[in-house]
Parts: C-alpha cells; sequence; structure tokens
C-alpha cells in the first residue's frame, strides 16, 4: 500500500492544465497552418498563372501572318521589352517561345522545349490555355502556353506562344506566408502557455501559501488553518483537516490529561511509602509492621500501574481483532470464582443468574470488563451486603447487571464517572476501572450504565448494566 | 536446583539472589545481555529466570540464540511489558512460563519449582502443595483425612471429596460443576442437587471447628476460616 503511493507521483495541476490544453491546441494548428499554406500558395499560383497569361497574350497580340494554312507564315515582331512589364520584380526572369501550328521555332528562347500537351477539355479559362512545370537551362519554371488563333487580312493560321518564368518569386513567396502563419501561430501557443501558466499560478497559490504555513508550524500546533481566501473548490479540504486536527486536539488534551493525572496518581503512593520508610527507619513504629503497611502501599501503585497498562491494553486488542465466540456467561463465571475470595472476606450474599449468551469478542477484554465491575461492586458492598450478578439476552443484546447495596452514586459523580481518577475514593480503587470498562464496552459496540437502584425513594444500591450485541441472534 | 538469573537491575538482582539462595536455591548472576549467553551455555543451569529488557541485548533475541544453539533449559521470563503482544511473543520464542513485573517472591519461587519438577519429572514432589490449610483444618492428601487441631474429623467419602477440592485452593470458591465431578464422579444418574445434600450436612460438621463453607448462589462454594 505504502510503497504504491511512494511510486505514483502526485499529478502537478500547472502540468495538467499544460498539457491538457497545448497539445489539442498545437496538434490544431499544426493541421491550421499545413492548410492555410496551402490555400495561399494555390491563391498566389492563381494569381501568378493569371499574369503569365496576360503576358502570354500580349506576346499573341504582336504576331503577324501571311497566307493561310499550310502556306502562312507568322512573323513576330517583339520588342526586347515586351515582357519587362510583366516581371514583377528582378528575381524572375520571363522568356518566350512562339511557334507555328506544326511546332516550327519562330520567334523567342529556342532552348524552352516545345509544348506537347493536350489542351484540359475545360479549363478554367475560356481561351485556348494550359499551364504547365517545365524546366529551362536547369532552372525550374512555370510555362503558360497559349493557342493564338492569328488573323489578318493578308492570312489566318494559329501559333503557340508559351511564356516561361523562373519559380525564385513563387518560392520566396511561399516561403514567406509559411513564415507569417508559422510566427503568428507561435505567439498564439506562446500566449496560451502564459496565461495558462499565469492563471494556474494565481489559482494554487492559496495552496502554496497554505502548505507554506502549515510547514512552518510548530509541533503541536493544532489551531485550525486561516482559509479565507481559498477558492470554494477547496474548502471541502481544509474544513475536513480542521476537523482532523480538532480531533486530535481533543486526544492530545485527553493524553496530557490522562499522563498528568497519571503521574499524580502515582505520585501519592510513592509519598505515601517514603513516609512509611522513614518512620520505620526512625523507630517509629516497629519494622514487621511497617514492612506490612508499606506491602499494602506497594500493591496499591502496582494495581495502578496495573490498571494504566490495561486501558492502554484495550486499544491494542481491539486492533488486533483476533476476536472468537464466546459465552459471556462462562467468562464471568469464571471471573467470579478469581474474585471469590474478595467476596468471602466481606462476608457478602453472592448470587451469580445466568443464561448462555454468545458473544463476539476478544477473551480479556470480557475478563477484564467483568474483573472490574465485579472489584468495583465488591469494593462498594458492606460487609454483609449483598451481591448479585445477572446475564440474560434481551432482544439482539446481552445483558449483563451487576447490581450491589452500596451507597450508589451522587448526581455530580455520575457526570464524570468514566473518566480517569475521577471517582471519589482514590483510596481503594485506581480510578481507572470505569475508564477501562467503558473502553472496553465502546471497543465491542456495547453500552453502559450506572443507575442508583431505589426503594421507597431511597437508594439502596448500584446497578451497573452492560449490553454488548449477541453473535448472530438471528441464526 | 540451580538458577541463572539475568536481570540487569542490580537492586532487583541482589534482593532476588537471596532471597532464591535462602530457598535453598543455587543462584548464579547475570546483568548483561551480551554475556547472558555464554553464562547460560557454561554454567548448564536447571532453570533460567530471564529480564526481557536488558542493555546489549534483547532477552527475547537471547532466548532464541539459545534454543538454536540446542540449549533446552526451562525459562521462566519476568518482565514489565505486560502486554498480550509480549505474551504470546515469549512464549512462542521458546519461553515455558511468563511472570510480569512486579511479581510476588512466593509466586517465582513456586514458578520455578514448577519449571523444575516438570522437567525432572513426576518424581520429585513439592510438599506444600500436598496440603491444604484453612483456618484450623488442615487437608493432608497422603492420608486422605481433614485435621482439626490434629483430630481427624469424621467425614463420610463424600464429604471428603468436597472437602479435598475446596481446601486445594484455600480462600477460593470451587464451582459447583467441579464439585459434583469430585463428590459424584461418574454418576450421571445423581441429581444435580444432590450436592447440596452433602453440602448441608458438612456444614453442619464444621460449626464446631471455626470453619464456614460459604455458598456463593449460582457459582459455587468455598471455605472461610472465621477471624
Amino acid at each position: 500500500m505504502t510503497s504504491l503511493t511512494h511510486t505514483i507521483r502526485p499529478i502537478s495541476l500547472r502540468r495538467h492544465l499544460l498539457v491538457g490544453i497545448l497539445v489539442p491546441i498545437a496538434l490544431f494548428v499544426v493541421v491550421d497552418t499545413y492548410s492555410l499554406y496551402r490555400q495561399a500558395l494555390n491563391a498566389v499560383n492563381i494569381a501568378y498563372d493569371r499574369t503569365l497569361l496576360a503576358s502570354a497574350k500580349a506576346i499573341g497580340e504582336l504576331l503577324e501572318v501571311e497566307g493561310v494554312g499550310d502556306q502562312a507564315i507568322i512573323r513576330a515582331q517583339i520588342p526586347y521589352s515586351a515582357l519587362e512589364a510583366f516581371e514583377a520584380d528582378n528575381r524572375s526572369r520571363m522568356s518566350y517561345r512562339v511557334s507555328d501550328a506544326k511546332g516550327k521555332w519562330i520567334d523567342g528562347v529556342q532552348d524552352l522545349p516545345q509544348w506537347t500537351g493536350t489542351l484540359p477539355s475545360q479549363g478554367p479559362y475560356a481561351a485556348l490555355v494550359d499551364f504547365y512545370d517545365d524546366t529551362l537551362r536547369g532552372d525550374a519554371v512555370r510555362v503558360a502556353v497559349l493557342l493564338q488563333p492569328v488573323a489578318s487580312t493578308r492570312g489566318q493560321a494559329m501559333a503557340t506562344v508559351q511564356v516561361a518564368e523562373t519559380l525564385e518569386l513563387r518560392h520566396t513567396l511561399a516561403r514567406k506566408i509559411l513564415l507569417d502563419t508559422l510566427l503568428r501561430q507561435m505567439l498564439l501557443i506562446s500566449v496560451i502557455t502564459a496565461v495558462v501558466l499565469v492563471v494556474v499560478h494565481r489559482v494554487t497559490g492559496p495552496v502554496r501559501r497554505l502548505s507554506d504555513s502549515l510547514h512552518q508550524r510548530a509541533e503541536d500546533d493544532l489551531t485550525p488553518l486561516e482559509a479565507s481566501d481559498i477558492p470554494r473548490e477547496i474548502q471541502p479540504l481544509t474544513d475536513a483537516t480542521n476537523q482532523v486536527m480538532q480531533r486530535l486536539q481533543h486526544v492530545l488534551d485527553h493524553q496530557k490529561r490522562f499522563v498528568r493525572d497519571a503521574a499524580h496518581q502515582l505520585r501519592t503512593p510513592l509519598a505515601v511509602l517514603k513516609v512509611q520508610v522513614q518512620s520505620a527507619l526512625r523507630g517509629d513504629v516497629a519494622a514487621p509492621l511497617a514492612l506490612q503497611e508499606i506491602q499494602v502501599t506497594v500493591d496499591r501503585a502496582t494495581a495502578l500501574a496495573n490498571q494504566m497498562l490495561s486501558l492502554a491494553k484495550v486499544e491494542q486488542v481491539r486492533q488486533m481483532q483476533d476476536f472468537a465466540t464466546i459465552d459471556l456467561s462462562e467468562v464471568v463465571r469464571a471471573v467470579a470464582l478469581d474474585v471469590s475470595p474478595l467476596i468471602a472476606e466481606k462476608d457478602i450474599d453472592f448470587e451469580l443468574v445466568t443464561q448462555p449468551c454468545s458473544i463476539h469478542a476478544h477473551d480479556w477484554m470480557l475478563r477484564e470488563l467483568t474483573r472490574n465491575l465485579l472489584h468495583n461492586a465488591v469494593r462498594h458492598t458492606p460487609a454483609g451486603g449483598q451481591l448479585s450478578v445477572r446475564i440474560q439476552p434481551v432482544g439482539d443484546d446481552a445483558q449483563l447487571v451487576v447490581a450491589d447495596s452500596g451507597s450508589g452514586i451522587s448526581e455530580d459523580m455520575r457526570q464524570r464517572l468514566f473518566q480517569p481518577f475521577a471517582t471519589g475514593d482514590t483510596k481503594s480503587g485506581t480510578g481507572l476501572g470505569l475508564t477501562i470498562a467503558r473502553e472496553i464496552v465502546q471497543a465491542l459496540d456495547g453500552s453502559i450504565q450506572l443507575n442508583n437502584r431505589l426503594q421507597g425513594g431511597k437508594i439502596v444500591g448500584l446497578d451497573a448494566c452492560i449490553t454488548l450485541p449477541l453473535n448472530n441472534p438471528n441464526s | 536446583m540451580h538458577l541463572l538469573l539475568i536481570e540487569d537491575d542490580l537492586a532487583l538482582r541482589t534482593a532476588l539472589q537471596r532471597s532464591l539462595v535462602r530457598a535453598a536455591m543455587r543462584v548464579d548472576v547475570c546483568g548483561d545481555g551480551a554475556l547472558a549467553l555464554e553464562a547460560w551455555s557454561t554454567l548448564q543451569p536447571d532453570v533460567v529466570l530471564l529480564d526481557l529488557s536488558l542493555p546489549g541485548k534483547d532477552g527475547l533475541d537471547i532466548l532464541q540464540q539459545a534454543r538454536k544453539a540446542g540449549l533446552h533449559t526451562p525459562v521462566l521470563i519476568l518482565t514489565a511489558r505486560g502486554t498480550v503482544g509480549d505474551r504470546i511473543l515469549g512464549l512462542n520464542a521458546g519461553a515455558d512460563d511468563y511472570l510480569p513485573k512486579p511479581f510476588d517472591l512466593d509466586e517465582l519461587e513456586a514458578r520455578v519449582r514448577a519449571l523444575h519438577r516438570r522437567r525432572a519429572g513426576p518424581t520429585s514432589r513439592d510438599e506444600a502443595s500436598e496440603q491444604g490449610v484453612v483456618g484450623t483444618l488442615r487437608y493432608d492428601r497422603d492420608s486422605g483425612a481433614v485435621y482439626h487441631q490434629h483430630q481427624v474429623l469424621d467425614l463420610t467419602p463424600r464429604e471428603l471429596a468436597l472437602m479435598g477440592a475446596l481446601m486445594a485452593r484455600p480462600g477460593h470458591a470451587v464451582a459447583k460443576e467441579r464439585l459434583f465431578e469430585v463428590v459424584f464422579p461418574g454418576e450421571a444418574q445423581v441429581q444435580y442437587e444432590a450436592i447440596e445434600v452433602v453440602v448441608y450436612r458438612l456444614r453442619k460438621k464444621l460449626v464446631a471447628t471455626g470453619v464456614t463453607l460459604m455458598t456463593l448462589r449460582g457459582l459455587g462454594y468455598l471455605l472461610k476460616a472465621s477471624a
């Protein structure tokens, strides 16, 4: 369990948001850039092709013809600067070739290969036009071909006009468009990244401040977290933390009080012991008598230490959870036999009435519970008084009632009954018996109540009533 | 009987050694966990008394190593760690008995003798446990008779069986079911209440002795010496 939590790194909100937002956007940008580039390139090509066509037409206008059909002779009187108007700048060079219907060169650049294709049946232009890519003296060129009918008063013929333009400008423009687009998209991504970073930083700021203040806390500082600037979404977390701290504070207070009280309780028999030893040393009391008194004091301190250990053991046993099915009556019977010397010593009129009651519990817990209750009852029953123990199933519970004939408890004491060292007579008891009993009952999901037993308006004794859930009451 | 006492507290070690020697035992002591194992294997005692919280080495480690090394000496663990976990651990690790501190000297002596006896076999018997004494009454198991100030009490076999059971643990009550088994052994047809008749008769015979036979209703009976 713990090794698992060690290997899995906690997610970072910042990384989560960055990845979650930037990856889809980056993918979109790549696709978008590509399509933008294609579109721009297409538009550029169409525009340049149009110019190319215009230049071809301009050349076509300058042709003259003499004769008809095969005898027609086409003449080109094309000035050197005819194409200058169409050259966008000095980076693109244009050249032309004029040939007759049979492909015979008439004018222009002889190197430009003769066009041998067929015209598209339905091109974007109404004229007899086509465009294609070729190479001229090692340079890639775009060529516009125009089948120009040449007519004059002296004759009529078809001429083929080819105009080639080098591609540098187009490439330069395309590159420029691509770079522009990329730049803009990079800018977009940077802005988004920056925004996400800033927002995440601002949103997680209160959490960081909170953890800083928690780290800087003193070891025993369990005051509630200051959470006024915490976002609403994180508020449940701080609320829960505060609740845990409150509970811890409670437990801590409880334990501090217990340690303080326990130390005090242990000091008392030690003080008694010291006086007893010193009075014996000074000869105030005969040694054997002093030793007997010392023995009693030591027994008292021992009982206290044992009870404190028992209290700690309840929690330990509860966590071990090796419970078994036990008959409460058998346990009470065994404990009563153990306690019998005390009962006999006070000549108590004892009665045990039992019915079998199966309980899911730890044997030690039931023994300790019963032992504490019986010890209390014997202690508070006057010599020759009555003490009865009854065990019976009541509904889904086993009920154990230990009824003594003592003086009962005052309303004031009733409030503090289960607190450590709260009971009236710490002289005879350790002050932990009922605390232990309650801890055990709670560990077994039961209940414990101490009630005065009244007869004619007078207290005639105390009933300690414990209910514990029966094991499988239905089966 | 030869004892090895492994205990680091000097005061406790000295006091225990003094008392056990007076109880006719030979006692060697060791106050350091690191030296304990060596002392154990060299001295080959009859019983080892082992404290758990030792400087140098933990008592349970010593015990485990000793058992591994083939030392089968009975071990009685003495410790202030009085929790369930320790108890289970102690007995699993090969201890034979366990006595939480603080303990009674008589109790310690009895447990040590019991451990020794268990090892020596059932031949050597302890005299103290053979006799029960309540007030002026004494039960002698060998002769099977109850004496009141050196006078044998006139009891029927069933009454005698009842007395025997009650005096086995003086001062403690004995469950009625257990008494029934002792007084009417194997007599299933006898009614459960018959035990009360025996008790009633016995109680009358005890009147003069100052010992009363007390009833704890629903639980059992016990013998009590009147003050």
